[in-house]
């Protein structure tokens, strides 16, 4: 296969620091790494009682960091930009569900903002057993380098490594060759790498690996959103290993491990009893959702146009159960997930670029990736779809975003907008699979018109517009970006709560703050918009915790109680949330309830925001949605769902349809869904404590803890 | 291959069984660190691994296997204490203490029979057929 | 005249609570339906006569948040 002697004979060794790695106590170890790869610096620092006290960990300890490595116009190439890789008090046990997060914080070249992303594999959990609660990575290499921590040795090398591979999968498993002994100790090793699309493609990612053991291959996830391996990239970091031999279940020397203990045998026993009849996430994992949200007309078709398309069933969950996924594999990212979400298809042989003909391993297809690589695209091959996912993967390209930039640019040409002039000879119609996976290997290359693609949909509508001549208010209606990020893979059009969800946020349309598309549109549990800004305020606060603890989202409401339905707020799953407090406590020896939780997250997402607006940004002008996430754009849109549309006219408006063009209703319906909009962002404003232009108030900071002299300086220019 | 085989209805649940498992393994006379459990009542039920190695494919790091008896055994130093196995045996025969940070389980050692006073439990070397119909 | 979550919804002769998930195309396996406040059984859901004038909710547990 390849000869990592060889590889490694080639290193040059730029720098080496040795330490005592500190042990951890009660979840922390209270020392955090700095690299710098421009000066060849590596230090660790002290962790302070108030940034612990105020930041808790993960997420809060990256924008800390973040914000006092950069200045305001601080640009994601520029060379005091970091990135910084933080788990958090939680991350490493290993008796309960998804704990082995890593958060991965930096300025995007996406949004020039504050990206953050929320990553499986065995890097955060090893992190801290080496010793360091968080990792800066700061400064730009001459050349291609490695950074290696050893934390059994206690030490740490950035060396030149001028021959591995750029792409993920390779790249993952010779350094994972290298760094281990033996075939057993492979599994003691992650890497985290980008790709060759992210040496150009702004929606660039990091892979995160961990070795399978039963498969005998490593595997990846990814820290997706936001274009982070871009930066990495940019930096000319090929890799970051790290080892970390010794794994046991106490490791984070917890403060009551009986605590830990029950809570996470309590819920191996609930999947093990109702995952099977709930979401299936051990079969398949989130893919489980494709048909469902087709279903409920919310799977996004044809650049979310439509919610719903005839061929799904082609592409349907069980499609990929039955031929593809091999199943009864404990398919966890980190020890312990018996939610085991991380699925994959073996031996799955590539039709197209530079790996054809390969047998790979191919981790997916999540719900994501079918959606935005597939529906949306109108692709429903799923062996095409799962090729596009190896891709995006190994090249390091973001699959939500490239779904929805391939869906946008498909559009465009479909419209005429743009022709096979633009996009150097590609037939880009909904459904050319082929053109979609040719768009991935020329974004590897760094050419053509996959090159402009890898730019992300904001940059591509001014193209559009300057050099093809396109109606910019046209494109800023369907192109489904906002902040400079993609949206992610559902229909919000009918559910006003959820456009909440994607619009008022601090990094983009990601659902992970919030996902309220049922509670909101089909069940109707929140009904006013002060529901809806409570639900706006609740959530996202709540989800933001999971970041501060490196934790997974999943196990929190992907499998339930089976008397979660009649508890009072089910869409809470009170049961779990006892068991996030009784996991805290247990580890820290706190005593926090679950609203102390929430005030925990609220410190740390108000922190975001007003990095956010130190930035220039964040303010209410960038919270608004294009409209094609609000309601219909066209004429073709309106009348594929005409009967709901009019009757909402006559229910809602009290206008009569009646004789009137699709244009003109198009119109009225606009002017309603707007106005809904702003409505719905005064509530949530308020409900957040923020100004009706969206700033955090002093009161508000004061009263959660934050009054921060940096943070008033931010704000007071704004009151 | 060796299992340690149960007459419920003989059992008259004294409790000698849970006394000689925890001390054998744990130097401790306390019935929640036996691997065999009797849940006293009525009927007295007696609880304890079948072998049926469920727990085997559990496993994230490989650290349960079949040994040449047949007999399922945990690898407690390649154990990683995450307590999956726990969950998702079948049977519930998996145990868990606060004390140790990896689980245990019955090995077929055949000590508990040797002094049971009724005969309720005793070791046999079953082929994997009729094992299957435990 | 029912309600169905909270939102009208026209009322037939004989509708069952089977047929007014069909009707709504309520095709999603974790639901709740509760007609006045009473869980109704999924066994029961062919069975179950949904009279006018009944508030009906039907409860999907894909929360999300």
């Amino acid at each position: 296969m390849f000869d990592v002697k060889s590889i490694k004979a080639e290193h040059k060794l730029l720098a080496e620091y040795t330490y005592e790695p500190a042990k951890l106590n009660r979840g922390y170890t209270d020392k955090t790494l700095y690299v710098n790869i421009g000066e060849n610096q590596i230090k660790e620092k002290n962790v302070s009682k108030e940034m612990k006290e105020k930041f808790i960990g993960g997420k809060g300890y990256g924008l800390r960091y973040l914000w006092d490595a950069t200045k305001p116009d601080t640009k994601w190439n520029d060379p005091e930009n970091e990135i910084v890789i933080a788990g958090g008090p939680l991350c490493g046990i290993t008796q309960y569900p998804g704990a082995g997060k890593s958060l991965v914080v930096t300025i995007s070249p996406m949004t020039d903002l504050v990206i953050d992303s929320n990553v499986g594999g065995y890097f955060g959990p090893f992190l801290k057993f080496s010793g360091f609660d968080a990792m800066e990575i700061q400064g730009k290499a001459e050349k291609d380098i490695i950074i290696y921590i050893n934390g059994n040795d206690g030490k740490i090398t950035i060396e030149e490594a001028p021959l591995e591979a750029i792409d993920g999968h390779v790249i993952s498993e010779q350094l994972t060759e290298m760094y281990a002994d033996n075939e057993e100790d492979k599994k003691n090793i992650s890497v985290i790498s980008a790709g060759t699309a992210a040496n150009h493609a702004n929606i660039g990612l990091l892979n995160f690996s961990f070795y399978d053991l039963r498969r005998g291959v490593t595997r990846l996830k990814q820290a997706g959103r936001g274009g982070i391996g871009r930066v990495f990239r940019d930096k000319k970091i090929k890799a970051v290993v790290i080892k970390f031999k010794g794994t046991k279940g106490n490791l984070n020397n917890p403060a009551d491990q009986s605590l830990i203990n029950k809570a996470g045998i309590k819920l191996h026993k609930q999947i093990h009893d109702y995952d099977d009849v709930q979401c299936r996430m051990r079969q398949i994992g989130t893919a489980n959702i494709i048909e469902v949200m087709d279903q409920y007309d919310l799977l996004p078709v044809h650049n979310y146009q439509y919610g719903n398309h005839p061929d799904t069933y082609k592409i349907a969950s069980n499609v990929f159960v039955e031929k593809f996924i091999t199943q009864g594999m404990p398919d966890g990212c980190w020890f312990g997930c018996s939610l085991s979400c991380a699925k994959a298809a073996d031996k799955f042989e590539i039709q197209t670029g530079p790996y054809k003909g390969h047998l790979v391993t191919v981790d997916g297809p999540e719900y994501e990736n079918a959606a935005g690589l597939g529906a949306n695209c109108g692709i429903f091959d799923p062996r095409l779809i799962l090729e596009a996912n190896f891709y995006c993967d190994t090249y390091g390209v973001d699959t939500i975003s490239f779904g929805t930039i391939c869906a946008f640019a498909m559009e465009c040409y479909e419209r005429g907008i743009i022709d096979k002039e633009a996009t150097g000879g590609l037939d880009l119609r909904f459904g050319n699979g082929l053109a979609q996976l040719e768009l991935l290997h020329q974004m590897s290359r760094g050419e053509g018109f996959g090159a402009k693609i890898g730019l992300g949909v904001k940059k591509l509508k001014e193209i559009f517009v300057k050099e093809h001549g396109a109606d910019a208010d046209f494109l800023n209606e369907i192109g489904m970006e906002q902040k400079g990020l993609e949206v992610s893979e559902y229909l919000p059009k009918e559910s006003l709560a959820q456009q909440g969800g994607y619009g008022l946020t601090n990094k983009g349309p990601q659902h992970d703050e919030a996902w309220l598309i049922f509670m909101d549109m089909v069940n109707n549990q929140i009904p006013t918009f002060e529901d809806k800004a409570e639900a706006l305020h609740y959530f996202p606060m709540f989800r933001t915790w999971f970041g501060l603890m490196g934790l997974c989202k999943l196990p929190w409401n992907d499998t339930s109680p089976p008397d979660n339905h009649l508890t009072d707020e089910p869409a809470k799953m009170p049961e779990h949330v006892q068991h996030y407090v009784n996991l805290y406590n247990g580890v820290t020896g706190s005593s926090i309830d679950k609203n102390e939780l929430i005030l925990q997250s609220e410190r740390v997402y108000n922190f975001q925001r007003v990095f956010n607006i130190r930035r220039g940004k964040g303010l209410r002008k960038q919270d608004a949605m294009p409209y094609r996430a609000m309601g219909p754009v066209t004429i073709e849109e309106y009348e594929s769902r005409q009967e709901r549309y009019d009757q909402q006219l006559v229910e809602l408006l009290g206008y009569n349809p009646e004789g009137k063009t699709t244009k003109e209703k198009i119109k009225v319906m606009k002017e309603y869904r707007l106005d809904q909009y702003e409505k719905l962002t005064d509530a949530v404003y308020k409900r957040r404590g923020w100004t009706p232009n969206g700033v955090p108030t002093k009161e508000h900071l004061k009263s959660i803890g934050m009054d921060l002299p940096e943070l008033f300086e931010v704000v007071d220019k704004h009151m | 291959m060796k299992v340690l085989m149960k007459n419920d209805e003989v059992c008259i649940g004294c409790g000698l069984c849970e006394e000689v498992c925890s001390k054998a393994y744990f130097k401790e006379n306390h019935s929640s660190k036996s691997a065999i459990q009797v849940a006293k009542g009525e009927t007295n039920e007696i609880n304890v691994c079948n072998q049926c190695g469920v727990c085997i494919d559990i496993c994230p790091v490989l650290a349960i296997t079949r040994d040449k008896n047949g007999v399922v055994r945990i690898n407690k130093k390649e154990c990683v204490g995450c307590f999956m196995c726990v969950g998702f045996c079948p049977q519930l025969s998996m145990r868990q203490h606060d004390d140790y940070i990896e689980p245990f389980k019955c090995i077929a050692c055949g000590l508990c029979g040797k002094d049971c006073p009724t005969n309720a439990i005793w070791i046999e070397d079953v082929d994997k057929e009729p094992m299957e119909k435990l | 005249m029912i309600k169905v979550n909270t939102k009208d919804f026209e009322w037939e002769e004989g509708l069952t609570v089977q047929r007014l998930l069909d009707k709504k195309k309520y095709t999603f396996t974790k639901i709740i339906v509760k007609i006045n406040g009473n869980i109704i059984n999924k066994e029961d859901y062919d069975s179950t006569i949904i009279n006018d004038g009944d508030d009906v909710k039907v409860i999907h547990l894909l929360a999300g948040g």
